[in-house]
């Protein structure tokens, strides 16, 4: 019984030394389990389902919101779980652009454990590279302001334009890094932002060299993915090993809200900090880069690769005006990993809820500020 | 007319520099990228996602609908062509790295 006071004294104090929050069990292992009533909340449930689970037309037309899977995590329980269209809580996930915010967090552990520095040029820990691209610092790709000039674009616009394309199936994909290195400089890095998964690549190869010369070849999993019991995780490389980190993790649903619970807890996990501290604030703040420069077609403001619902300044000399607050109906706490076809790790800090979304829709946008709504009345 | 003819080749090289100086093109053709995003996209959807070979077949069709996927479940690869000149290969490299293009 002593040796049991003393340890929990001995946890609480690891904790409090690093200013972490308490949680009664942590869901390493697994999901604590307290699913909501589906008589006391059919009504809420039904509308969650109407909203995310109705398919339309043949499968093969790629019709509206194709929802693969749905968890919801509310005060640490998973309380709300469903899978579709031959997925289940086993299948690994992928990603697309939810990597990004990956990536961001890797770029953040490298920070906490004294393996990198923001303020470091790239070409530090990439030192095959010289001349102007070496002017991009290690924080400039993860608030997507390295100011390369590169083409984001997908399968319904010009495959010969796209960066992204010709770097995952084309020209580009056997060495990724020299892909997204030779593309010009278009601005002074930090100066511009523009939506890259060059940029979120760019910072996966960063991490990776300075977490493996400290962490070994399985560095990511060593320093995140074991931590957190994301046992599932697959974080695919080129053929170099450069890391694809724009678009390419894969994780089942409930192991992506662990990683949303991450930084539900301020990037602590069962008494350690993973995540430096003040990591999560910068993550969910507009970043300098974004509010100074982002264009007047973006509606949603994003930091440290998270996606925001935050409002949008004007800014008179680019021609941007004042938004509102993107998910208009949600807290303005929530934020969000989002990645192509419909994939979403929303976390809501006020609520202490996060939702993790997949999905494989090719012609519908689903409405985050939806998600969110429903996902609350399911767990009220 | 001289002068004319110039005066077009200069407008021409000049919308050309100007066109590169804004959008780069990269030397993909259409059938390499659809065997490209079949051999890969095929590769992870059959052995990260392990979802059914139905399932991945219709998962990764694009436009231009010509890839013809080719799966070995032992070695763990996918294969797609298109035509006689068009091929693209991914294999399975392990659970944390899934698959790679090669």
């Amino acid at each position: 019984m002593r040796a049991l006071v003393l340890v929990l004294t001995l946890g609480s104090s690891l904790a409090l030394a690093q200013n972490c929050p308490t949680r009664a069990s942590w869901p390493t292992a697994q999901w604590p389990q307290a699913l909501v009533s589906p008589t006391d909340k059919a009504a809420a449930i039904k509308a969650l389902e109407d909203a995310f689970f109705t398919l339309q037309g043949a499968d093969a037309d790629r019709l509206g919101l194709r929802t693969e899977g749905l968890v919801i995590i509310k005060n640490g329980n998973l309380v709300y779980e469903k899978y579709a269209r031959g997925f289940d809580q086993t299948k690994p996930h992928l990603s697309w652009s939810v990597a990004k915010s990956f990536s961001s967090a890797l770029t953040g552990i490298g920070v906490k454990q004294g393996a990198l520095s923001l303020t470091d040029s790239i070409c530090k820990y990439l030192p095959e590279y010289t001349g102007k691209v070496c002017d991009i610092r290690v924080k400039d790709p993860i608030t997507f302001g390295s100011g390369l000039a590169w083409q984001e674009g997908y399968e319904n616009e010009p495959y010969q334009t796209s960066s992204v394309i010709s770097m995952l199936y084309g020209v580009g994909h056997r060495d990724q890094l020299k892909h997204i290195l030779t593309h010009r400089i278009a601005a002074e890095p930090g100066t511009q932002w523009m939506y890259s998964t060059g940029d979120a690549q760019l910072a996966s190869a960063v991490a990776k060299r300075a977490l493996t010369a400290k962490f070994g070849k399985d560095a990511f999993w060593t320093v995140l993915f074991d931590k957190l019991g994301m046992s599932s995780a697959v974080f695919e490389e080129d053929a170099l090993g450069t890391p694809q980190g724009g678009s390419m993790v894969y994780a089942t649903p409930r192991d992506y809200a662990k990683f949303g619970w991450l930084f539900l807890n301020d990037g602590c996990w069962n008494g350690e900090r993973i995540l430096p501290e003040g990591w999560v604030s910068a993550s969910t703040t507009p970043s300098d880069v974004f509010v100074a420069s982002a264009g007047d077609g973006e509606d949603t403001p994003s930091g440290y690769s998270w996606w925001l619902n935050k409002p949008i300044p004007a800014v008179a000399h680019i021609g941007r005006v004042a938004k509102p607050k993107p998910w208009k109906d949600s807290p303005d706490d929530a934020y969000s990993a989002i990645g192509h076809w419909g994939q979403y790790i929303v976390v809501v800090p006020s609520q202490d809820l996060v939702i993790v979304r997949t999905g494989d829709d090719r012609n519908a946008d689903l409405d985050i500020n939806q998600l969110v709504t429903l996902s609350m009345e399911v767990v009220k | 007319m001289k002068r004319l003819a110039s005066l077009a080749v200069l407008l021409f090289v000049a919308g050309c520099a100007d066109d590169n100086a804004t959008r780069r093109t990269f030397a993909n053709s259409d059938l390499e990228l659809a065997v490209g995003n079949g051999a890969r996209m095929g590769c992870t959807c059959m052995f990260v996602m392990k979802m059914d070979e139905a399932y991945c077949r219709a998962w990764v069709k694009a436009s231009p609908d010509v890839a013809k996927i080719a799966i070995d479940t032992t070695a763990k690869t996918v294969e797609s062509s298109a035509f006689v000149s068009f091929a693209a290969k991914a294999h399975f490299v392990d659970e944390r790295h899934g698959c790679v293009l090669e």
